[in-house]
C-alpha cells in the first residue's frame, strides 16, 4: 500500500549545518515559531515534560 | 532561512508497515539531533539573560564555548553527543523548568563539554556540578571527586585531567567501561556493551549513572556489580545473535538507533518503557532470557521510533479522548493507544517468526498465542482509532497500513487460536466491568421491562461512558493468573496442584480444569445469591467455551448493562437467572 506520495515536511527546524556560535547568535524569533509548536505538541499529546511517560 | 526536517515518503512507508530500516532511523535520529538544538537554543537563551551569572550558568557558558570550539575541529564528535538520550531528557527538563518558572540544571552542559572534550584530549578548563562527591560525565562515566563540594573544577592539558585539587588522571584511560581495560583509581567507565555476531557488530551503554536517564517508572539499577555486567553482556550477545538470525528486519534499526539501555532495579516482573525525550534509550529489568530480551527490544525500539515520527508529523489529533487498549486494564489517551499498536506490531511480527523458530510443543503454543493475543489486539485498537476520528489524515493512513502489516501472518492453531481468544476477551470483559458507567434510569426503565415479560424491543439502550473504576474488580483476577498458566506455563497448567488454585472459587476451579458445564451452573448458583462482577466475567468465559451459543456475543458487548440491570433487579428481590437476562437481549 502506497501511504504517501510525497515527502512529510515536519515542524523540526534542520539545525545540524548550523554552528553552536551561530544557534547563540540566532535571536528569540528565529526559531520561536518551531520551539511555540514544538511545546503545543507535547502539550497536545499529554506528555509531560518533566516527567518519562509510562509504558504504553 | 532554515528549513524544516522532511520525511520521504518511502521513510514514511516503512514506519508504516510496523518497520523501517537503518537509513529511516538515522533520518529520525538526525531530527532528534535537531530537536535537542533547538532545545539547546531556548536554553542558551535562558542562560543568556541572567545578569549576573549564577554559578550554574557560568558553567553552562563555558560549556558552551568549550562545545563551540570543538566543534570547529570536529563537528562530528560533537554531534554524537549533542543526540545522546541524555542530552535530550536533560534539555526536555530544562524547557519544563523554563515553563514552570524555575531554573534548569544549566550546569549539566559544562559535564557534557568536559566529557567530549576528555574523550577527544582537547585541552579545557571547567567548572562542573558534582552531587555525592561524583562527577557524572555523559556517555563516559562518572568520576569520584573525593568531596563533597557542589561544584568541582576540572582542568585538562589534553593529556591528564585533574579533578579539583586531588585527582590526577591520564585522560586516554578515562573511557567506558567495556569489560576489557584495567580499573582506574576514581573512575568508574559506563558499561558498554559490544556484541557481534554474523559479522555484524553492536555498541550499546548500559546507563547507572546519568540522572537524566532516572526518570523512567521504574529506577535505574545504579549499584552494578561486575557480576551483573557480565550477566548483561551475555544475556545482549544471546539477544543479538537471535535478533540477527531469525529477526533481521529488526537488528540492523536497532543497532542503529539503540544507543542506551538503561537497566532497572530487580523487579517482581519484567518491566520496560522507552520516552519521547530520550530518543535512542530504552529501559528494561533483567528479562530472564534471550527471547525476552530480544522481544524487548522490539517493543522498545518501536515506541522510540514512533515518538521519533511523531515529534515531526503529527499522527493523533488534540483531544482527551481515551478508549480500551487490549494490553492495559485502564482506559488510555488515543496517543498511548497508538503507541501500543505500533510496539505490538513489531511484536506480532517477533511472535510469528519465533512460532516457526521454536520446536518445543509448548513454547511453539506459547509463541502462537502471543503472536494471535497481540494481533486481535492490534485489530481491535486500530478499529478504535479509525473509528473514532481520533487520527489527522496522516495518522489515518499510518494507521491502516499498521492494521493491515498485522493481519499477514499464516492462521495458528486451534488450541493456540482459543486461548488466544479467551485470553482477550477476559481482558476485554475485565476491563468494561471495571470502567463503563450506565445510564441508570434507562437501567431501571429495562429492568421493568423485564419483570414485566416484555420483549425487550427496539428501543435505544441506555447511555454509557467511560469512567474509571465504577466497580471494584482487581485489574488481575486470580482466576486470569491461573488461566495465563495455559500459554505462560503449559507444564504446570496440565498439572495444576491445590496450591495453583488455591484462592479461587468452587465456579472458577471447574473453569480452569476445563469443566465449562459445571462452571457455568456454578457460576449461576454464585450470581443467584449476588450480583458479583467477577463471577458474571466467569459465566462470560464459560458460554464462550461453546462455540454454538447464540448468547456469546451479547456477553461480550453488554456486559456491564447486564450487570446492572441484574442488580437493579436484585435491589428489589429479584434474583434473576443471567442466563435468562442474557437471553432476553438476542
Amino acid at each position: 500500500m502506497s501511504l504517501q506520495t510525497q515527502e512529510l515536511n515536519s515542524i523540526i527546524p534542520d539545525l545540524r549545518e548550523l554552528s553552536l556560535e551561530r544557534l547563540a547568535e540566532l535571536g528569540d524569533s528565529a526559531l520561536a515559531h518551531e520551539i511555540a509548536l514544538y511545546r503545543q505538541r507535547l502539550k497536545e499529546t499529554d506528555v509531560p515534560l518533566s516527567a518519562f511517560q509510562a509504558r504504553i | 532561512m532554515i528549513v524544516t526536517h522532511s520525511l520521504p515518503a518511502d521513510a514514511f512507508t516503512a514506519l508504516g508497515g510496523g518497520a523501517g530500516d537503518s537509513v529511516v532511523v538515522r533520518r529520525l535520529h538526525e531530527a532528534q539531533l535537531s530537536k535537542h538544538l533547538m532545545l539547546l537554543h531556548v536554553v542558551a537563551a535562558a542562560a543568556a539573560g541572567i545578569d549576573p551569572p549564577s554559578r550554574a550558568v557560568a558553567a553552562f557558558r563555558a560549556g558552551y564555548r568549550l562545545l563551540a570550539r570543538i566543534q570547529a575541529a570536529d563537528p562530528a564528535a560533537v554531534a554524537t553527543l549533542l543526540g545522546l538520550p541524555h542530552i535530550g531528557s536533560w534539555a526536555h527538563e530544562c524547557l519544563a523548568c523554563l515553563d514552570n518558572g524555575t531554573s534548569p540544571d544549566f550546569g549539566y552542559l559544562a559535564t557534557a563539554a568536559a566529557a567530549v572534550a576528555i574523550g577527544l584530549g582537547v585541552p579545557f578548563e571547567v567548572e562542573v556540578p558534582a552531587s555525592a562527591g561524583r562527577v557524572s560525565l555523559p556517555g563516559l562515566g562518572c568520576l569520584e571527586v573525593a568531596s563533597q563540594d557542589e561544584w568541582v573544577r576540572l582542568s585538562s592539558d589534553g593529556q591528564r585531567l585533574r579533578v579539583g585539587g586531588h585527582v590526577d588522571l591520564e585522560c586516554a584511560a578515562l573511557v567506558p567501561d567495556d569489560g576489557t581495560g584495567e580499573a582506574v583509581p576514581y573512575w568508574r567507565g559506563t558499561p558498554l556493551v559490544r556484541v557481534v555476531a554474523d559479522g555484524q557488530a553492536w555498541e550499546v551503554l548500559l546507563e547507572t549513572g546519568d540522572k537524566y536517564l532516572d526518570r523512567y517508572p521504574l529506577p535505574m539499577r545504579t549499584a552494578m556489580t561486575a557480576s551483573d555486567v557480565r550477566c548483561w553482556r551475555r544475556l545482549i550477545q544471546a539477544a543479538w545473535e537471535l535478533l540477527l538470525r531469525h529477526h533481521a528486519w529488526a537488528a540492523g534499526p536497532i543497532a542503529e538507533g539503540v544507543r542506551v539501555i538503561v537497566p532497572f532495579e530487580s523487579h517482581a516482573g519484567l518491566e520496560s518503557a522507552a520516552s519521547q525525550a530520550a530518543f535512542g534509550a530504552i529501559a528494561t529489568s533483567l528479562p530472564p532470557s534471550a527471547v525476552s530480551l530480544a522481544e524487548t527490544l522490539i517493543h522498545e525500539f518501536q515506541h522510540v521510533k514512533l515518538y521519533g515520527l511523531m515529534d515531526m508529523v503529527p499522527l493523533v489529533e488534540p483531544g482527551g479522548e481515551r478508549g480500551y487498549a487490549p494490553w492495559r486494564q485502564d482506559p488510555r489517551p488515543m496517543g498511548g493507544i497508538l503507541q501500543g499498536v505500533y510496539a505490538f506490531t513489531g511484536i506480532v511480527r517477533f511472535w510469528d517468526t519465533q512460532r516457526q523458530v521454536e520446536t518445543e510443543p509448548d513454547e511453539v503454543l506459547q509463541a502462537s498465542v502471543l503472536y494471535e493475543r497481540w494481533r486481535l489486539a492490534i485489530e481491535l485498537a486500530t478499529d478504535t482509532l479509525l473509528k473514532g476520528g481520533f487520527l489527522t489524515p496522516t495518522g489515518a493512513r499510518f494507521v491502516t497500513a499498521l492494521r493491515e502489516r498485522g493481519q499477514r501472518g499464516e492462521p495458528v492453531s486451534a488450541a493456540a487460536a482459543e486461548i488466544a481468544r479467551d485470553v482477550a476477551l477476559d481482558n476485554w470483559l475485565t476491563w468494561q466491568l471495571r470502567h463503563t458507567a450506565v445510564d441508570a434510569a434507562g437501567v431501571a426503565g429495562l429492568a421493568a421491562a423485564y419483570q414485566r415479560g416484555e420483549p425487550r424491543g427496539s428501543e435505544p439502550l441506555p447511555d454509557a461512558w467511560i469512567k474509571d473504576d465504577v466497580r471494584d474488580i482487581d485489574a488481575v483476577i486470580p482466576r486470569s493468573r491461573v488461566l495465563d498458566l495455559r500459554f505462560q506455563e503449559p507444564r504446570r497448567y496440565r498439572q495444576l496442584s491445590d496450591a495453583d488454585v488455591a484462592g479461587l472459587s468452587a465456579a472458577d476451579v471447574r473453569l480452569v480444569r476445563g469443566d465449562a458445564d459445571a462452571a457455568v451452573a456454578a457460576y449461576r448458583a454464585v450470581l443467584h445469591v449476588a450480583p458479583d462482577p467477577a463471577a458474571w466475567i466467569g459465566l462470560a468465559l464459560a458460554v464462550h467455551r461453546f462455540p454454538a451459543e447464540t448468547t456469546r456475543p451479547v456477553f461480550a458487548a453488554r456486559l456491564p448493562l447486564l450487570f446492572e440491570m441484574h442488580a437493579c433487579l436484585a435491589e428489589q428481590g429479584i434474583h434473576a437467572d443471567p442466563l435468562d437476562l442474557v437471553a432476553w437481549f438476542e
